[in-house]
């Protein structure tokens, strides 16, 4: 373990960069200075850095890397087992829509019994979420409320439906939230406004018990993250984290769609 | 947004590659994933809104060298290093999804892998107060994660 007294190597890293806050940087180079070998290690490392950027050249690692993406970026596409469904999965939930509009207003893949009140849009139609999991034969349609399994790779698509940004997550019966689109930054997605789009990136089931709830929140503005997720967490631990819905502000929609899983 | 992989190794490659040759123990593996580590910035260029990168990449190059870890058959070359083949290879109820990067774990959105936070506070000494504003986690979800490697902490603690 790291000695309490000697400045820990992520520490000296950050130090030498500048990148913490300003007291805290502060702190830092006053406890180092007052270690014996603080300031040395310091230089050492500085030194350290010129002499590897020396020997691997920014020019050089640059290339290799943008290199590595692109190989990458072809073979994880290729390898995706939806990559050939994709086409087809598309069509599945437009043609679901479609027919839940002019068939019946039952309840719709995503939509909670009794939610569609505060979901009617102006066009007719709520932002909707499809889920599939990936079977020998294909994609398997997955109904609300439908048994799945640790292991289960899932793949989720939306219909925006008009909305113009949005955020997809999972809440599970372990009180865990799961960000599943946009997968990192600050600030909600844009939203294709028509058609059906499958988020780029599949889910495996993990052994979390009970249930796997998927929530599709938008809004026609711009939102930060934040502003749902910390209802998402709040909700992820409490009794209602299977059925009730999220305190959002009048500005959200949102649509959910439940998995239930057998308990380990 | 674009980024300059050429001036984000510049500031960042030695600590980079520092963290992966901790990690690995060998110099032609870490090189080859330090490689990776900007890799994994540069598919998730539209996330870098972060205005320290020093602790995502501090995270990054953790996570990959502990995935090119786990199930690794070399010997410990001391106390530190047997704990990180421990932590590598032990069950991580955190990582819940395949071919996902670290960035969509920021300020604790969703579940932080378990052995980097492993590695984060019994590895590198952060308290976990720290670790918990390294990952963007709460102390108490700290210490839930934790709870995950019971059994690296069961042979720590008998240790």
């Amino acid at each position: 373990m790291t000695s309490p007294h000697r400045t820990p190597d992520w520490l000296l890293e950050r130090i030498a960069l500048g990148e913490l806050p300003a007291d805290e940087l502060a702190a830092a180079r006053a406890r180092l200075t007052q270690e014996p070998e603080g300031e040395a290690r310091l230089a050492a490392l500085e030194a350290e850095n010129r002499s590897l950027l020396e020997k691997l050249p920014p020019s050089v690692v640059a290339r290799e890397v943008e290199r590595r993406a692109r190989r990458s970026e072809v073979r994880s596409y290729e390898a995706s087992p939806w990559h050939r469904w994709r086409p087809a999965l598309a069509l599945v939930p437009v043609l679901a829509v479609l027919l839940l509009v002019v068939a019946r207003p039952g309840t719709r893949p995503g939509e909670l019994e009794g939610e569609s009140a505060e979901e009617t849009r102006t066009k007719g139609l709520p932002p909707q979420l499809g889920l599939y999991r990936l079977a020998a034969q294909g994609p398997e349609a997955l109904a609300q409320g439908a048994q799945a399994s640790e292991g289960d790779v899932v793949q989720v698509s939306y219909v925006a439906a008009g909305a113009r940004f949005g955020v997809v997550f999972s809440v599970d019966g372990r009180g865990t939230v799961t960000l599943h689109a946009p997968e990192g930054g600050l600030d909600a997605m844009p939203l294709e406004p028509s058609g059906t789009h499958a988020l780029p990136q599949a889910y495996a089931l993990d052994d979390a018990p009970s249930f796997e709830r998927f929530f599709f929140v938008t809004s026609d503005d711009p939102f930060s993250l934040e502003e749902v997720l910390a209802s998402a967490r709040v909700l992820a631990t409490s009794d209602g984290a299977r059925t009730a819905l999220l305190p959002l502000a009048e500005r959200f929609r949102q649509v959910s769609f439940t998995l239930e899983k057998s308990s380990p | 947004m674009a980024i300059d992989v050429e001036a984000y190794y510049r500031r960042y490659g030695p600590q980079v590659l520092r963290r992966c040759r901790f990690l690995l123990r060998d110099e032609e593996k870490a090189v080859d994933a330090m490689h990776d580590v900007f890799v994994q910035l540069l598919r998730h260029r539209e996330d870098l809104t972060h205005s320290a990168p020093s602790s995502l990449l501090h995270q990054i190059a953790t996570r990959e060298c502990l995935n090119r870890l786990r199930g690794a058959r070399r010997r410990p070359e001391d106390p530190q290093d047997e704990l990180v083949l421990r932590i590598a290879s032990s069950e991580d109820a955190g990582a819940r999804t395949e071919a996902r990067g670290l960035l969509d774990r920021l300020f604790g959105r969703v579940p932080t892998s378990s052995r980097d936070i492993a590695v984060l506070h019994l590895v590198d000494g952060m308290t976990l107060e720290e670790t918990a504003r390294e990952v963007g986690l709460s102390v108490s979800g700290v210490r839930k994660r934790l709870r995950t490697l019971s059994t690296v902490l069961k042979e720590l603690e008998a240790a």
